[in-house]
């Protein structure tokens, strides 16, 4: 059984056809081949296949691609590209992005997009998140890798400095960023 | 050039990141192939059973099925494993786990692949199955393989154990254990294949070891080298177990018979249930000190299960003997592991190949006698921790890179902090707090065996340079970091530096992404190769500066008049006129470390060329009432030599704190129990701790600018360090991992701490 859905997808109108069982990671991922999204574990558990189905994480392995019938989704490869009309800007990293590659936060990556993805979610909710609620956004992505110290600093910087907060002063140490 | 370190310990943006930021790198299971074919395996349904048949006739009428292969169809050498051969890729006569592949299928799509598998008929004839590593070792019967049951025994000894524990005025015997560990790396193993036009198979793995994979290969399939090319896709995490052949040689297989594309991505089910895991041990020691607290003898004998086959077992035996009593001098010791097969999913490597087991027992022994001698459990460290020149229980005198007393001191101040103030502040009643340490030494490399690295550094005639390593960047940054050493040697940004990484067509051998090795012997190798085109480089300057090659130096992609900056010419210049006489332009590094081989009796020899060295200290608190246990802070100070990129060394430090944490508290992979996701915790940033990374640089002098590595010492004082604190906390000593909720609160239960009455006054 087939159900026809439309919704938006990174700021495009889509309209497809997917099987009533379809989950809409697989949509994402094998149909419309945005690969960015990640299956870790399939059973919700990990976070790293997080997407924004309006403006709210979700792990995209728990939903029916059909639930998305009409909603607004933001998936990774969306953040580059959408925030600007600017051409040069839209090449460059989205301000979360660049506060991980900044704040070192990116070791295997397999979960760098879901982490984005949920500090994404967190700030469109919460424009001045504190502390416990940047750790609660991120609570449900788990990382293998970092020990969540500088991916921490990244969600930190990312939230605070949009505000003309101090940067966060953890894991920062001397040394250009060439 | 020597002293100017203007790339080293920078902390530069990784090569790696943007791509992955923006969702735009390639893991396996992102390529996307021309109509690939999906692969999957049936496992067998017996932990232990003789093969009578397999049919296939109803499998490979489905539609969609485009093959089916079984043991007979494999055309080369049906085993693998890096150090032992004793793994088949498909089960030949018989099945010894629940893991073992039988038949590969290819069909159109995963649910015609898993038709395919349910339509398979195996005749088995079951077998007695043996789980427990000591029954195993007791009888061969059941033997699951025909050398029998034990894998290899290692033994490192030295002096006069039972003559050195009359003089000892503490003796201390325990008995720990450790569980399976699952890696959990967030990327269950991936792998796609095509044939190319040329008739290669291209395969691309998520791997530790790419040019492994190509000689697993070759091997397999029985082909020549140049038939087989593996291209290291984007890893997302190994910590051991993509040091193993997971998916690749089942591609392999099927493009060698269907010369069609195919992927395989195992589900984290999958993953879970077919790959290695951390090898669970059984260690019974016995320590003995003076009355001053210096350590005189050890004996330890250590049992761990390496599971159906040997995999990375014997590098995990070798090492737990080898630096089984931690960083501390002993001169008597008798230490004995034994590795044994028995009908379980094989266990392999993970982060440390039995170090951070053998880390529970030595550092819960060190407290031990402190407390039997009412000593501090830090002096005790200090007074018998190894410093530059103290001769090892393996013979070996250690050079000047021992920064283990700089370690302890670092976390000293932070200790005291602890015991002093935080320990004693008022808690809710039932809550206790507790602070504990815990040291290591881990030696860079595999153990007692050659494991050289080699590196290829090219300019092209515009000066542009590249390098080409077999290393696999996992995520811990290798890439990055051999281009800062390359860049150091060439005096160029190493931003301008093209790496071309794990493509067995182009990069030649760097061994495993293991042993923490690949700072200290790829980054020696890329220095070798860039030094000897720097060489060429500077002779050729030498020409047309008219200056001696003392006087010049190297900078911004020119060579210059150190005394006259002006007086320079740039690498495209230089790069021309040697291409254009002849000259090679293309260098290839060598390095190995300088070991010496083990004596196979004793143990006796040089294991490692060089030793990181760490001290942790965690700060716990524990609900008597529920056996809940919160990790409040961990201090983690780590001799890493020379930090190239000190970013990079503080991520592998705090990411190994969250394992150690988990290997503390929460992880054990149950065979048949642990299915997914689900069955498995470990932490997540609200079950991380403070920490606080501490670097210490002890030069290493054979090392690329200084360094060593940090990779697996990262993890290994932590588990020890909550346990310790764990045991002044609740005042029982927790001797099995992990110390779960059932685990602590039985302990705080023994030690009375549901006596109403004696909490009323807290």
């Amino acid at each position: 059984m087939t159900v026809h859905i439309e919704f938006t997808l990174n700021n495009q109108l889509r309209a497809v056809d997917v099987p009533a069982r379809m989950s809409a990671l697989e949509l994402v991922r094998d149909v419309l081949n945005l690969t960015g999204t990640k299956e870790g574990c399939g059973v919700g558990e990990c976070g790293a296949c997080t997407i924004e189905v309006d403006g709210r994480a979700v792990n995209a392995c728990l939903m029916f691609a059909a639930q998305l019938d009409g909603c607004r989704v933001l998936t990774i490869e969306g953040l580059t590209g959408h925030h600007t009309d600017n051409q040069e800007a839209d090449d460059a990293l989205h301000p979360i992005q660049e506060a991980f590659a900044e704040h070192n936060g990116v070791q295997c990556g397999f979960c760098t997009p879901g982490f984005v993805m949920s500090t994404h979610a967190l700030l469109k909710e919460n424009p001045a998140p504190s502390d416990h609620e940047m750790t609660k956004a991120v609570a449900g992505n788990i990382c293998r890798c970092t020990g969540y110290g500088q991916i921490f600093s990244s969600v930190r910087a990312a939230c605070t400095d949009r505000e003309g907060r101090p940067e966060s002063t953890s894991d920062r140490k001397g040394g250009c960023h060439g | 050039m020597a002293h100017d370190h203007s790339f080293i310990g920078k902390n530069i943006r990784r090569f790696d990141t943007p791509a992955k930021l923006t969702g735009d790198a390639l893991f396996a299971a992102d390529l996307r192939l021309d109509n690939p074919l999906c692969l999957k395996v049936l496992r067998s349904t017996h932990h232990h059973a003789r093969i009578r048949d397999i049919d296939l006739s109803a499998a490979l009428a489905l539609d969609g099925v485009a093959g089916i292969f079984t043991a007979k169809d494999i055309p080369g050498k049906n085993l693998i494993g890096i150090i032992n051969k004793d793994q088949p890729l498909l089960a030949r006569d018989k099945v010894r786990s629940k893991a073992d592949p039988v038949a590969l299928v290819a069909a159109r799509d995963e649910d015609c692949a898993q038709q395919a598998l349910n339509a398979i008929r195996v005749a088995y004839e079951e077998l007695p199955a043996v789980f427990d590593p000591e029954e195993a070792l007791a009888t061969d019967d059941p033997a699951v393989h025909d050398k029998g049951n034990l894998l290899c025994k290692r033994a490192v000894t030295k002096g006069d154990v039972d003559s050195a524990f009359r003089d000892c005025a503490s003796i201390i015997e325990e008995t720990y254990q450790t569980p399976a560990i699952e890696h959990n790396y967030l990327e269950p193993d991936a792998g796609a294949g095509i044939v190319d036009e040329e008739g290669c198979l291209v395969i691309y793995a998520s791997t530790q070891n790419p040019h492994y994979d190509h000689k697993e290969l070759t091997s397999l399939l029985d082909l020549a080298d140049d038939r087989v090319r593996i291209i290291m896709a984007a890893v997302g995490g190994g910590f051991g177990s993509k040091l193993d052949l997971n998916v690749q040689g089942f591609i392999g297989l099927a493009l060698y018979h269907l010369k069609q594309p195919v992927r395989y991505v195992y589900s984290r089910e999958e993953a879970y249930l077919a790959t290695g895991k951390r090898h669970p041990f059984k260690i019974t020691v016995k320590t003995g000190t003076d009355s001053q607290g210096k350590l005189l003898a050890a004996r330890i004998r250590a049992v761990c299960n390496t599971g159906a086959y040997g995999s990375y077992g014997m590098a995990v035996a070798s090492r737990s003997t080898v630096t089984g009593m931690g960083p501390y001098q002993v001169n008597n010791v008798d230490i004995q592991c034994r590795a044994v097969y028995t009908n379980t999913t094989f266990c392999g490597a993970m982060r440390g190949f039995g170090a951070p087991q053998m880390a529970l027992a030595h550092e819960s022994q060190m407290d031990r006698h402190a407390q039997d001698l009412g000593m501090d459990p830090w002096e005790i460290r200090k007074i018998n921790g190894f410093t530059p020149g103290a001769v090892t229980a393996t013979g070996q005198t250690l050079g000047p890179s021992v920064g283990f007393p700089q370690c302890l001191d670092a976390v000293k101040p932070h200790y005291d902090d602890a015991l002093s103030d935080w320990v004693k502040q008022p808690v809710p009643p039932f809550v206790k707090r507790g602070v504990g340490i815990g040291g290591m030494w881990y030696g860079i490399g595999n153990t007692g065996v050659q494991n050289p690295s080699t590196a290829r550094v090219e300019m092209d005639t515009t000066g542009k340079i590249t390098v080409f390593t077999g290393c696999a960047d996992i995520g811990q940054g290798s890439t990055t970091v051999l281009a800062q050493i390359a860049a150091q040697v060439l005096g160029t940004d190493p931003a301008d530096i093209q790496m071309v990484v794990g493509d067995t067509r182009y990069t030649t051998n760097a061994g495993a992404t293991s042993a923490s090795r690949q700072t200290y012997i790829s980054g020696n190798a890329v220095r070798e190769a860039a030094g000897k085109l720097a060489e060429v480089l500077f002779t050729e300057a030498v020409n047309k500066l008219k200056r001696g090659r003392t006087a010049l130096k190297m900078s911004g992609g020119c060579v210059f008049d150190a005394a006259d900056p002006d007086h320079r010419i740039g690498f495209g210049w230089l790069a021309r006129r040697i291409s254009d006489k002849g000259g090679s332009l293309s260098w290839q590094g060598y390095f190995d470390p300088d070991t010496i081989p083990l004596d196979p009796e004793t143990g006796q020899g040089k294991p490692y060329a060089t030793y990181a060295y760490a001290c942790h200290l965690a700060c716990v608190e524990v609900d008597t009432l529920t056996g809940q246990v919160a990790v409040k802070k961990v201090v983690a100070a780590h001799d890493v030599g020379r930090a190239v990129h000190p970013d990079n060394i503080v991520g592998q430090i705090r990411g190994g704190v969250a394992m150690g944490v988990g290997f503390a508290l929460m992880e054990e992979f149950v065979p048949g129990a642990t299915l997914s996701m689900k069955d498995y915790h470990v932490p997540t940033i609200a079950d991380m701790p403070e920490v606080v990374p501490i670097i210490i640089e002890s030069p290493e002098p054979t090392g690329p600018f200084g360094a060593k590595g940090v990779g697996e010492p990262a993890l290994i004082p932590t588990a020890p360090a909550v346990v310790n604190a764990l045991s002044m906390a609740l005042g029982q000593r927790i001797t099995r991992l992990p110390a779960d909720l059932e685990r602590v609160l039985a302990a705080g239960i023994a030690s009375g701490h549901f006596n109403i009455a004696e909490e009323s006054h807290v």
